[in-house]
């Protein structure tokens, strides 16, 4: 569904290209995570995967970017909007700023595709009450915590059920339950087909949600492969990205001698109780 | 070298809207203690610990710090005591330069000129942009701009310090940067307040936890006595971190919340 | 909301706005066509007073009379009735100041269209929530991108003292004193400004973007979520509205009123 080649860039004025070299396959119907350090060229990433580099960033491009079969750099961003839908980091600049409540706010990409309007109201409800935002949608959009809008700028993206969603660290500003009810709304729309880039420093969700992991760093994509293979990794702090607790435990049991070598590593908490379940009970 | 006791008693507050954010809620805390609030979205922390400074004024109840009650002294006044780091560190940027915002509030307290370059080089050495000083804030990421806002705080030289998700869009690097400032500040004795959702953060770096829901607190002590508390964190809705959550699932009685202790305890029963 | 609109529940209120619109704008005709004090004043006193209580917004009209129109018209009294240059019929005197009848029938001219006009105008924002306005417009023809301007133009007040708000508080935070009344506010507030403006600039630049990102200007017909209804009769009264107006123009014109 998304294919990179050779894709390079610089923004304009840097000493320095952003991204070098970079090759990406994400399958139809797939989530992927992306991880790295703060700095390693993610965001970046991001809007090339979405269309808006280069067409709204100047600066030094490269390589082809395909989504859906279309190259993105060879079309206007509206027509890349229609395949891809891309949430950015900051969520009080996603919403319109000409909408009065949230309930409009939520239409309001649907309005510009003209979408019928019983139409529009269903898929505002379903959406709404998925992530939880039914009791605000008479509220101003400016009036939300920051919680509230990262809601909102997810929602607005998702009501439009583009078949390929980039999400540029939705989570940030959402407790624990948020970001699971974020993480379930993901799930269900990679069920239904949608292909999913989510942009995460939080490994253990990943995890559990993602079918393939590609790591970033110094703007190269540096591994790719299942979430186990992946954060199992012992060169991923080298890299700047975390490993969950479960998997320093077990690291550190096996240099202890106390679990075998031959095993991997577990990430989370199900294939860890495995991991610890079984040679615990061995003696 | 701080000897101010924060002391918090039936505090209650109502915005104007009617909800009740803080309702009824007694919390001690003592010169140099390092406490992590934890909770649900909405659950009143960061309303209670808007009080510290000033910015939030009790409907009923006090607030205590030291000896001066914060309903009789302003926001300003406050800010010799408590230093507070803002969730959302663009509420908080305004200057042009990263220098600039980190020196605005020790030239507001009446540092001398030597003392804002020195306290604003060695806050910005803390963060990690020492080299962004001239940078205009807009240039930097967002993650950046939460270290800037942490800089213009400890800049400040503050007993207290309050800190609302330190670690928000942090990476493994900046989470570990910002464990150490805290470290750091402990060592000066300063007291540090932080509100985080980040449960392995709070379990590795704060010795006591106040969990809150619904504006009032549900349990408050020793991280390990927290985290075995089920009940007060399912009632909560807080997750307790990965190890304490594969600890229960193996069915063990003990919470080992840091990688080590947690080999510690599988080896103990290993041996059986 | 920092517009001046109040949520009532009557019939003014339902109005579609382009009726009231229409309504407003055929008010405004007729009172600067006519010559006649008496019927501009006739206009506030039996249309735009009674509106403003059928809509229960009576109070608050009369407030914003009181604020903002009333110095005026006391201003435009004094200077006209007494001081107007081509008064000939004096009916009392007192030095330079004489009172004539010419001016005093000039200054009751103008404040009574100016009264129509300012009272007229009120009644319609206080019954019109912006976002229904901007929707019967864009039903009735005009292009989504002005509606957006206009509506963005219009929300960014509020978005503007969120942020001033804010970094105030955060200032004081970090010991800025502004204790001292509403003049050290403002001092304080001055060199906000030019950031202030200078982020928003950049906000827009981003956002613009994310428009895009959400389709915006995908199609020249887009559909709107919120309808406001547009009955038949009101479409008839529009048209009255406007022929009426029409009407009172060419006989002023044409010399039949004068």
């Amino acid at each position: 569904m998304i294919e990179l080649r050779d894709v390079a860039f610089a923004y304009e004025d840097a000493p320095a290209f952003t991204l070098a070299h970079l090759d990406l396959d994400v399958a139809a119907g797939t989530i992927m995570g992306i991880v790295g350090a703060s700095g390693s060229g993610k965001t970046t990433l991001a809007k090339i995967i979405a269309g808006f580099i280069p067409s709204t960033e100047g600066g030094t491009y490269r390589g082809t970017a395909s989504v859906a079969g279309a190259v993105l750099s060879e079309g206007t961003l509206t027509e890349a909007v229609d395949v891809v839908g891309l949430v950015t980091q900051n969520p009080f600049n996603q919403i319109s700023g000409a909408r009065f409540t949230v309930r409009e706010e939520l239409a309001f990409g649907l309005e510009n595709r003209s979408v019928e309007r019983s139409q529009m109201i269903e898929r505002v409800n379903t959406v709404a009450a998925t992530l939880g935002l039914t009791p605000l949608l008479d509220r101003s959009p400016y009036a939300l915590s920051g919680g509230q809008m990262q809601l909102v700028a997810i929602a607005s993206m998702v009501v439009m059920a583009p078949p390929v969603l980039v999400l540029d660290e939705p989570t940030s500003q959402l407790d624990p339950a948020g970001t699971r009810l974020v993480y379930d709304v993901l799930g269900r729309l990679s069920e239904g087909g949608t292909t999913i880039v989510i942009i995460e420093h939080k490994t253990e969700l990943l995890h559990e949600h993602c079918d393939a992991i590609a790591v970033l760093a110094g703007g190269r994509i540096v591994s790719t492969g299942t979430p186990a293979s992946v954060f199992a990794d012992d060169r991923l702090s080298t890299w700047g990205v975390g490993q969950t607790r479960i998997t320093q435990a077990a690291r550190e049991a096996r240099t202890r001698g106390l679990l075998p070598a031959t095993e991997p590593l577990p990430v989370g908490v199900s294939d860890g109780a495995a991991v610890f379940g079984t040679n615990g009970e061995t003696r | 070298m701080n000897d101010l006791t924060i002391r918090i008693e039936a505090l209650r507050h109502t915005y104007e809207s009617g909800v009740e954010a803080v309702a009824g809620v007694d919390l001690t805390i003592a010169p140099g203690e390092r406490v992590a609030i934890v909770g649900q979205n909405g659950a009143g922390k960061t309303t209670l610990v808007r009080h510290l400074n000033g910015m939030v004024r009790p409907t009923e109840g006090t607030v205590h710090i030291g000896d001066w009650s914060t309903s009789d002294k302003s926001i300003a006044e406050l800010s010799h005591r408590v230093g507070y780091v803002f969730q959302n560190p663009d509420e908080q940027i305004f200057a042009r330069t990263v220098e600039s915002d980190v020196a605005f509030g020790p030239k507001n307290l009446g540092f001398e000129p030597e003392q804002i370059t020195e306290s604003v080089t060695s806050a910005l050495e803390a963060v990690g942009l020492a080299h962004e000083a001239q940078v205009h804030p807009h240039h930097l990421s967002l993650s950046e701009r939460k270290r800037v806002a942490i800089a213009a705080v400890l800049a400040m030289r503050t007993p207290i310090v309050v800190l609302d998700e330190p670690t928000t869009g942090q990476d493994e690097g900046g989470v570990r940067l910002i464990a150490s400032i805290i470290d750091d500040l402990t060592a000066r004795g300063i007291t540090v307040v932080a509100i985080t959702h980040d449960m392995d953060f709070c379990v590795e770096n704060f010795e006591r936890v106040v969990v809150m829901a619904r504006g009032t607190v549900r349990a408050d002590g020793s991280t390990e006595q927290v985290f075995a508390d089920q009940p007060a964190l399912e009632a909560a809705a807080v997750e307790p971190p990965q190890l304490a959550r594969l600890a229960r699932v193996l069915g063990w009685s003990e919470t080992a919340v840091d990688p080590s202790s947690f080999v510690d305890a599988f080896e103990r029963r290993r041996r059986g | 909301m920092t517009t001046l609109y109040l949520e009532r529940a009557s019939a003014v209120h339902r109005l579609n706005p382009v009726t009231k619109l229409v309504a407003l704008l055929a008010i405004i005709a007729i009172v600067f066509a006519v010559p006649q004090w008496w019927v501009p004043l006739g206009i506030v006193v039996f249309v735009v007073v009674p509106a403003a209580v059928l809509a229960r917004v009576g109070g608050r009209l009369l407030r914003l009379f009181l604020i903002l129109l009333l110095p005026l018209l006391v201003v435009l009294f004094i200077v006209q009735g007494f001081f107007f240059p081509d008064g000939t019929t004096v009916l009392w005197q007192w030095g330079p100041a004489r009172l004539t009848v010419e001016g005093l029938v000039f200054s009751l001219t103008i404040g009574s269209r100016l009264s129509a006009l300012v009272l007229g105008s009120l009644v319609f924002v206080l019954t019109t929530h912006p976002a229904r306005l901007m929707t019967s417009l864009t039903q009735a023809g005009m292009s989504a991108k002005i509606a957006y301007v206009i509506s963005a133009s219009l929300q960014i007040i509020p978005a503007f003292q969120e942020r001033a708000r804010s970094i105030l508080l955060a200032q004081q935070a970090r010991g800025l004193e502004i204790a001292g009344g509403p003049l050290r506010r403002a001092r304080a507030l001055l060199p906000l400004i030019a950031p202030l403006v200078l982020g928003m600039i950049t906000d827009v630049d981003e956002r613009s973007t994310a428009m895009e990102a959400r389709a915006f200007g995908a199609t020249p017909r887009p559909t709107s979520l919120t309808v406001v209804d547009d009955p038949l009769s009101e479409r008839i009264g529009r048209w009255l509205l406007a022929a009426t107006a029409a009407a009172v123009i060419v006989l002023v014109v044409v010399g039949v009123i004068a």
